[in-house]
């Protein structure tokens, strides 16, 4: 699409405008301990530190002081039966670092899984209970349906 | 690039401001689940994350995360993805802001399938990266479609990128999509000594050769096989519906094979007479 085919940019041509960007970017949790308000992002691997500043400042109203970027080399791995190698993708790691009054910690989102799983095993177990106290009630006369005895 | 995005981005800024209203009028009886999942940070539907975070403003980086309620389920209901046909009755600004509606939730998605996969649980209903990424296409469908219909008027051009068929440096045919250089060609020396487009050559002549062998055997194998596949057919049901077979086997001469020795079956033919 003719947004998306830049032309080169000449001096005293219009600025060049993208409508529909579609560049990705991921909060991923930091590997190492980050200052508060240093915030760690994976994003397309074309994108400059300009363009995650934008991203950030315009899509997402994310006050934005300063973008440190890298490319993390994807994992090799080599297949232990035929040898063959095996790569990831790479990928672009932003550090986006906020005005000092900001603060953010990545939230951890599975901290009520471990209740919630709890209280479904126990509402399973209490329905098989019932179940095998069903079957226990028909031993002596299979067939007869549930609504049948008193 | 850089300085592209910062203008572009102004009208975004209308994204969290305006209500839906006008998207939702079609979509409202036939997208009851999808509706929440894309738009319902800005409809207040509450099953969208983005929701609390953008009424409150007070955690704008929440916005990538799901909705807290979502973040210990196993399943999350989501309706389907915006079809063709439904984006084709949106005017431009609508389909602008459902561009980012739909790249923050694609964000949100990522997020959270990649948090799942760091924290080996399960990520629930991944279909619903590839509804966003359908919806996307088809919104950019749409697009294309109006800004070739608009350039064709205005300048009798698709206002695509233009491109043609070229012989590479194995002399294999591939598409070359043009784009802006700053010399003309002529002008540009180091290019033209960069370019090898000659592929005479006796290495790229016998590649070429054995390339070609191999696309023939393919397409011989290929037709021998439906050769004897309707021979066979023919041998074990002598009375198989002819018309059915001409039309599965096209290029078979099914007349001629009928009274071929191995169409025959294990039977003394019937005489006539």
């Amino acid at each position: 699409m003719s947004t998306r085919w830049y032309p080169i940019y000449q001096r005293g041509n219009p600025q060049l405008r993208v409508f529909l960007p579609n560049f990705w970017m991921k909060l991923v949790r930091p590997t190492e301990d980050q200052p508060a308000n240093v915030v760690t992002f994976a994003v397309s691997t074309e994108m400059t530190k300009h363009d995650v500043k934008n991203y950030l400042e315009k899509i997402y109203k994310v006050p934005v002081v300063d973008v440190r970027t890298r490319i993390a080399l994807g994992e090799t791995n080599r297949d232990l039966t035929y040898g063959y190698v095996t790569k990831k993708d790479d990928v672009k790691l932003a550090y986006v670092t906020m005005p000092k009054t900001e603060a953010f910690t990545f939230p951890d989102l599975f901290a009520s899984k471990g209740e919630k799983q709890e209280k479904d095993e126990k509402s399973m177990d209490e329905s098989k209970e019932g179940f095998r106290r069903f079957l226990d009630r028909n031993k002596k006369r299979p067939g007869t349906p549930g609504w049948f005895s008193i | 690039m850089s300085s592209t995005l910062i203008k572009c981005f102004n009208l975004a800024k209308t994204v969290g401001t305006v209500t839906f209203k006008s998207l939702l009028t079609t979509s409202q009886n036939q997208l009851p689940a999808w509706r929440p999942a894309v738009v319902g940070g800005v409809l207040k539907c509450g099953l969208h994350t983005t929701q609390c975070a953008r009424q409150e403003r007070k955690e704008p980086l929440m916005e990538f995360f799901d909705n807290p309620k979502h973040w210990s389920e196993n399943e999350v209901k989501v309706g389907r993805a915006w079809k063709l046909d439904e984006l084709r009755i949106k005017s431009n600004k609508d389909l602008h802001q459902l561009w980012y509606i739909l790249l923050k939730e694609r964000n949100m998605l990522y997020t959270m399938e990649h948090e799942c996969n760091d924290k080996m649980e399960i990520f629930p209903n991944p279909e619903r990266i590839d509804k966003v990424k359908i919806s996307m296409e088809n919104l950019e469908t749409v697009v294309r479609e109006r800004n070739k219909a608009y350039h064709l008027l205005e300048t009798g051009e698709t206002g695509e990128r233009p491109q043609k068929l070229v012989h590479n440096a194995f002399g294999l045919r591939c598409t070359y999509r043009s784009c802006e250089h700053v010399l003309p060609p002529f002008m540009n020396t180091k290019w033209i000594k960069s370019r090898h487009l000659g592929f005479g050559g006796r290495a790229v002549h016998k590649f070429l050769l054995q390339y070609r062998e191999k696309l023939y055997n393919a397409k011989r194998k290929a037709k021998n096989r439906s050769r004897n596949e309707v021979m066979m057919i023919l041998r074990r049901n002598p009375n198989f519906d002819l018309e059915l077979l001409k039309r599965k086997f096209p290029d078979v001469e099914i007349d001629k094979l009928r009274h071929s020795d191995k169409a025959r079956g294990h039977f003394v033919p019937k005489v006539d007479g």
